[in-house]
């Protein structure tokens, strides 16, 4: 007899549909909220948000993208849908996750602001769009330059605007070029050089260390593991030219966890135990007649194989886990074996040398190369283990902001001279524009330049979301860079204050005009200057993140209606 | 669902108020009577199921506390990662993060921009830091130049001045402290090199009014270092015994562990013999397998002819035929052993302690070449180690005592191991961890001590340095800030900086306010005069020259107890100050707080602003 539970049975509630919901009240003060909570993180001096679960979980602290976004999550699925968007970008670029919510954000408010049509807002955001992504294209685009890898300068530049832009990381200037220098020298050795055919970039494996200073961070080529119970096993270390290395991917457990489901049927008298032991000794004694000294499995292995192995002087290291998977196999050239029967002749790889590192309490295993392999690691240590995280994840993010310099070899310049510097630009083109242009949109030439006027103070306002001390923003009327004016000087004290832009390229003369940002200036062509910047931004992701901003922004503002299964 | 909480910080911080500022000072009040040599406890009670818990470090509050507001917990994080490398000085790190939050608010109501008082504070703290550096005094200059010797605290300066009149009474109450361990030392061990004697005059300036507990360290460290000096702390071992008199504290060599009656037999049977043993790292079961083994689901047994299941007996009359066979006297096993396993080892003289610490098992391996193993079955004759002893170092039957174990054996090894028990034990069972912690906090002073080969002068000497530094600076900046190079050329010198430094050698003279009045000697008021009267006397700059000097003077004052100096730990001082500091710029620099996963019934009752 079969017992049958009784099914219930529920009214099905009927689907919510939001009209227009950028005309809802609630809508729009979530989005305000979500705006001034970016804004508020934005830049070295932003502030910081702890994020919690209010029941004893852990408190995170933390201003990046990457890590808040993920944590805003909405009641409101309009929200979500921006978030969704940029969290997306952050995924494929890393940085500029800030810049693109901000500015998608501002966007939606300009429309919503302006007594403009939407469609008219929409295609004239999509024509500014092109119009500056093919101005950053452009050879003599001014808010550009490019990287030169025959020095370091423009590397640790960009590496160090990511790091310094993370406050969380709690990092003085000091330790900030530590770190910059070592993401840089990192990055250098993951690009293998001298190699024929397709170019294979390496990894930087990330090993955090909680409780030491930062200054006590290092990098290392090769890798370092992490092996506990290394001072009972390793009297006599490994040095002698190549030492032979194979890794499992099976479990060498010796149970049957890998069969998966099912039963199987054996006889009472056989001890199935017994005989995967055997299996597993038999693995055992091939590797010691073809002469292995490095014995690696990303699971578990038996005690009775580990025993049998150290005792013929095998260095054995289990539970390498899937993460470390990938670049031992890069580092050792071996081939993962993934059975108990047969062991390949190709499957084996080498190393060059093992030696044992100390971090604080950690103690680590060196695996050294035997050439040069492009796998290297990065021991990041700090005070606590708050600062540890947000600095492990600012890292990453450098490390990736100097991978895109290989696709695209262009910085833009930072600190938010870019943005003004093509809110000048835009302004400028929007001047001369035609009639003709206009009809094109729809409208007439003073909508469009409405319309461009909103597009350009959504770029300015994210400049502006730098400053958070109250100082007043400037640009000058010659490059269109942006300025800072500390909140206790006036305009006289100017020569006095200003040295340098915020990215540090243009230098403060006394013939410059000045304007507070989003205040009206008569429009004119923002002239190219040359010189060092300090303050980089990442060229690629700016400008998907610019991309990203404006189809989302428009994407928004076609919403018609939101409606909502809440079954 | 997730919900946003905006702090509604915009508004507070208009209101020149920052919330997890506030709350940052408020929990530092937590700390302020576990500072200095005297120490006071505190019980906390749980109304809810009447649990108390005595306490006496800053630590164990916060560990008894529920906190669950987000300062709190990234206190809590804070500490107890602070805690588990140093056993020390979490309460000087909540004190300062205390009052460096305190100096933070006042900035804000100033009205000085977070940037600002970031830079500035960040300076106040490389001028704290180069003090260290001035002050600190290298370990051999403590015992090999005669002019370092004393040097006195303010705390102590001045109190020989209040108690001049009356040195009897002063005598008596500190002979205890300064005179016991020395008879003692040269009783017990009659040869003491002078590396001993050295590593004994660093522990003595670090007990911080533990002495009894550094006592402990003394011995353990002198157990260990007979050969070398090395004090290795990962191989001393606390072993708690509730509910008997303090004089039972001593510190042995090798490990105590409890034990049953009828172990204890076994054990007296085998007493002075140089034992055969075997390690297990796991069960002693039939059933026991490996971590990361995975018992088959979906096995199923057939056979033929019915036969009893007798497979344990098997592995029972397996494994003993092995230990047998190996001669094995001693098992130390982490985990525990088959009830019937152990009668037939008690029937032949084999001695199987359970429960033994990983870390124990693995100094055992290595002093005396033993291999670890995790079944017994993987036990050949390569495995076995010898040059163990045991002896019952403490019966206790004829107590009335609740558990069975009453009886402690010593395990030790014949050749030096290093492994130490420090045996610590009270009346009162609430006091123990309290003892072990001071032990600890002793243990792991000299430890750093040892690793830093350097120290810092103590009792609030390096705080007055610092105060008088910042106090100097914050001058500079105001007669005029343009003019002032900046102690550290990479931060940028604001208006604001001689402001921040003055109130960050507040928060410091708090400290060492807070110190002598918990010293029981002084009033808040005393207390402060006695400072600024200090301060005075510290006019031109700090360098050693100049330390000598203070050095010297107090020398003077107090020289019929030389040996009374008092020393910190220079890593963990500058370690505590760092991350204190991190503490308040974390937190000045958040205005809001993202709460994840709130359910309607909170979102009624307070006022959160939803996402």
């Amino acid at each position: 007899m079969r017992l049958c539970t009784m099914s219930r049975l529920e009214k099905k509630q009927p689907a919510r549909c939001t009209d227009l919901p950028l005309k809802n009240a609630d809508i729009c003060s979530k989005l305000k909220i979500l705006k001034q909570l970016l804004k508020s993180c934005y830049g070295p001096t932003g502030r910081l948000k702890q994020i919690h679960n209010n029941i004893g979980g852990q408190v995170v602290t933390t201003s990046t993208s990457v890590v808040l976004l993920p944590t805003l999550s909405s009641t409101e699925p309009f929200i979500n849908l921006i978030r969704t968007s940029i969290i997306n970008h952050i995924s494929r670029f890393s940085d500029c996750g800030l810049f693109a919510g901000i500015l998608c954000l501002s966007l939606i408010e300009e429309a919503q602001l302006s007594s403009l049509r939407k469609d008219v807002c929409q295609k004239v955001n999509k024509y500014l769009l092109g119009l500056c992504t093919s101005y950053l294209q452009q050879e003599d685009c001014a808010c550009k330059v490019k990287v030169d890898f025959n020095s370091s300068h423009c590397l640790i530049r960009l590496a160090h605007g990511v790091i310094s832009s993370k406050p969380a990381c709690v990092l003085r200037e000091s330790e900030i070029l530590h770190i910059t220098r070592l993401i840089v020298q990192g990055f250098l050795l993951t690009v293998p050089c001298d190699k024929p055919g397709a170019v294979k970039l390496g990894r930087i494996v990330t090993l955090a260390v909680e409780g030491l200073p930062v200054m006590d961070s290092t990098i290392f080529p090769g890798l370092l593991l992490e092996t506990p119970d290394l001072s009972l096993h390793l009297t006599g270390l490994l040095n002698c030219g190549q030492l032979r290395t194979i890794i499992f991917t099976a479990s060498l457990a010796g149970d049957l966890s890998e069969l998966g489901e099912g039963t199987i049927v054996v006889h009472k008298g056989m001890d199935v135990e017994v005989q995967i032991l055997d299996q597993l000794l038999k693995i055992g004694e091939k590797v010691v007649k073809d002469e292995v000294k490095l014995f690696m499995c990303q699971k578990v292995i038996h005690p009775v194989l580990q025993q049998y192995l150290r005792y013929h002087g095998i260095v054995v290291i289990e539970r390498l886990g899937i993460n470390l998977l990938e670049p031992v196999i890069q580092l050792t050239g071996a081939q993962p074996v993934a059975t108990l029967h047969s062991i390949p002749p190709r499957a084996y790889g080498k190393v060059k040398e093992i030696t044992i590192r100390q971090f604080g309490s950690k103690i680590m295993l060196h695996l050294v190369p035997t050439e040069e392999t492009a796998i290297c690691t990065l021991i990041l240590c700090h005070r606590n283990e708050t600062m540890l995280n947000e600095l492990k994840v600012a890292c990453e993010k450098a490390q990736h902001v100097l991978r895109l310099t290989l696709r695209d070899q262009f910085a833009v310049y930072g600190a938010g001279c870019s943005e003004t510097h093509l809110a000048a630009y835009i302004r400028y083109k929007s001047k001369t524009i035609d009639l003709d242009t206009a009809t094109m949109f729809g409208c007439m030439q003073t909508e469009y330049v409405l319309a461009a006027e909103g597009f350009c103070r959504s770029l300015e306002s994210v400049t502006a979301a730098l400053d958070h001390n109250g100082g007043s923003s400037l640009i000058d009327l010659t490059h269109a860079h942006h300025w800072t004016l500390p909140t206790d000087m006036t305009t006289d004290e100017m020569d006095r204050t200003l040295g340098l832009c915020r990215c540090g390229v243009v230098q403060y003369c006394k013939d410059y005009k000045w304007s507070f940002l989003n205040t009206k200036y008569t429009e004119f062509s923002p002239a190219a200057v040359s010189g060092e910047a300090d303050v980089l931004d990442s060229f690629t992701a700016k400008v998907n993140g610019l991309q990203v901003a404006v189809e989302t922004a428009n994407l928004a503002l076609d919403v018609q209606y939101i409606i909502q299964d809440t079954n | 669902m997730k919900i946003l909480e905006v702090m509604a910080a915009s508004s507070v911080l208009n209101q020149r108020q920052h919330v997890g500022l506030q709350t940052l000072s408020a929990l530092s009040g937590i700390t302020t009577q576990f500072l200095g040599p005297t120490k006071t406890y505190k019980i906390i009670q749980d109304d809810a199921t009447g649990e108390s818990a005595l306490v006496s470090s800053c630590y164990r509050v916060l560990e008894n506390l529920e906190l669950t507001c987000a300062v709190g917990q990234l206190v809590y994080e804070t500490v107890g990662a602070h805690h588990r490398i140093y056993k020390t000085g979490s309460g000087c790190l909540l004190f300062m993060a205390g009052a460096w939050s305190r100096v933070a608010l006042e900035c804000l109501h100033r009205g000085i921009p977070i940037a600002h008082i970031i830079s500035a504070m960040s300076e106040g703290m490389d001028i704290c830091l180069s003090v260290c550096k001035l002050c600190s005094i290298p370990n051999k200059e403590l015992y090999s130049t005669p002019k370092a010797q004393p040097n006195e605290s303010i705390v102590k300066d001045s109190a020989s001045h209040q108690l001049s009149s009356n040195k009897n009474q002063r005598k008596l109450k500190l002979s205890r402290h300064f005179q016991q361990p020395n008879c003692e030392n040269i009783s017990m061990i009659p040869n003491l090199n002078s590396e001993n004697q050295n590593l004994t005059a660093i522990a003595r300036t670090l007990s911080h009014g533990y002495s009894e507990a550094m006592d402990l360290v003394i011995k353990a460290s002198q157990i260990q270092s007979e050969k070398d000096l090395t004090f290795d702390i990962d191989k001393i071992s606390t072993c708690l015994l509730p509910c008997s008199a303090e004089i039972w504290n001593c510190v042995l060599p090798g490990c105590i562990v409890p034990v049953c009656p009828e172990k204890a037999l076994i054990a007296r049977n085998l007493e002075k013999q140089d034992l055969k043993v075997a390690l297990i790292d796991g069960h002693l079961t039939s059933t026991y397998r490996h971590l990361g083994y995975n018992k088959p689901k979906g096995l199923q047994h057939v056979s033929e002819v019915s036969s009893s299941d007798n497979h344990e007996e098997e592995w029972l009359e397996c494994i003993v035929r092995l230990i047998l066979n190996l001669e094995v006297n001693l098992l130390l096993i982490s985990g525990i052993a088959d009830g019937k396993l152990k009668d037939h080892f008690w029937k032949h003289n084999i001695l199987v302690v359970e429960k033994m610490k990983l870390s124990v098992l693995k100094t055992f391996a290595m002093s005396t070449g033993t291999i670890l193993v995790s079944y017994a079955t993987q036990l050949n004759s390569k495995c076995i180690g010898t040059g163990v002893t045991v002896n019952i170092w403490k019966d206790l039957s004829n107590f009335a005592n609740k558990s069975n174990h009453e009886s402690f054996l010593n395990l030790s090894t014949i050749e030096k191991g290093g492994l130490v028990t420090v045996v610590l034990s009270s009346w009162i069972q609430g006091k123990l961890q309290s003892e072990e912690d001071a032990f600890l906090a002793c243990a792991y002073r000299l430890h750093w001590a040892l690793k830093d080969k350097s120290l810092l002068p103590g009792a609030g000497v390096t705080e007055m340095y610092c105060i008088h530094q910042l106090q100097k600076q914050a001058l500079l900046y105001a007669s005029g800030h343009k003019s002032v190079p900046p102690i550290n050329p990479g931060t940028a010198a604001g208006p604001y900086t001689g402001v921040v430094l003055q109130l960050m050698a507040d928060g410091f003279i708090d400290f060492v306010m807070n110190v002598m009045v918990n010293t029981g000697k002084y009033s808040k008021v005393q207390a402060r005069t006695v400072v600024v009267e200090q301060l005075h006397g510290l006019d031109g700059s700090v360098n050693s020259a100049k330390m000598d000097q203070i050095r010297l003077k107090d020398h003077q004052m107090d020289s019929h107890y030389g040996e009374s100096m008092i020393c910190d730990n220079l890593t963990l001082k500058q370690e505590v100050w760092r991350k204190a500091l991190d503490l308040v710029f974390l937190i000045l620099q958040t205005d809001a707080e993202i709460i994840t996963g709130v359910d309607q019934k909170q979102l009624e009752q307070r006022d959160l602003i939803i996402l």
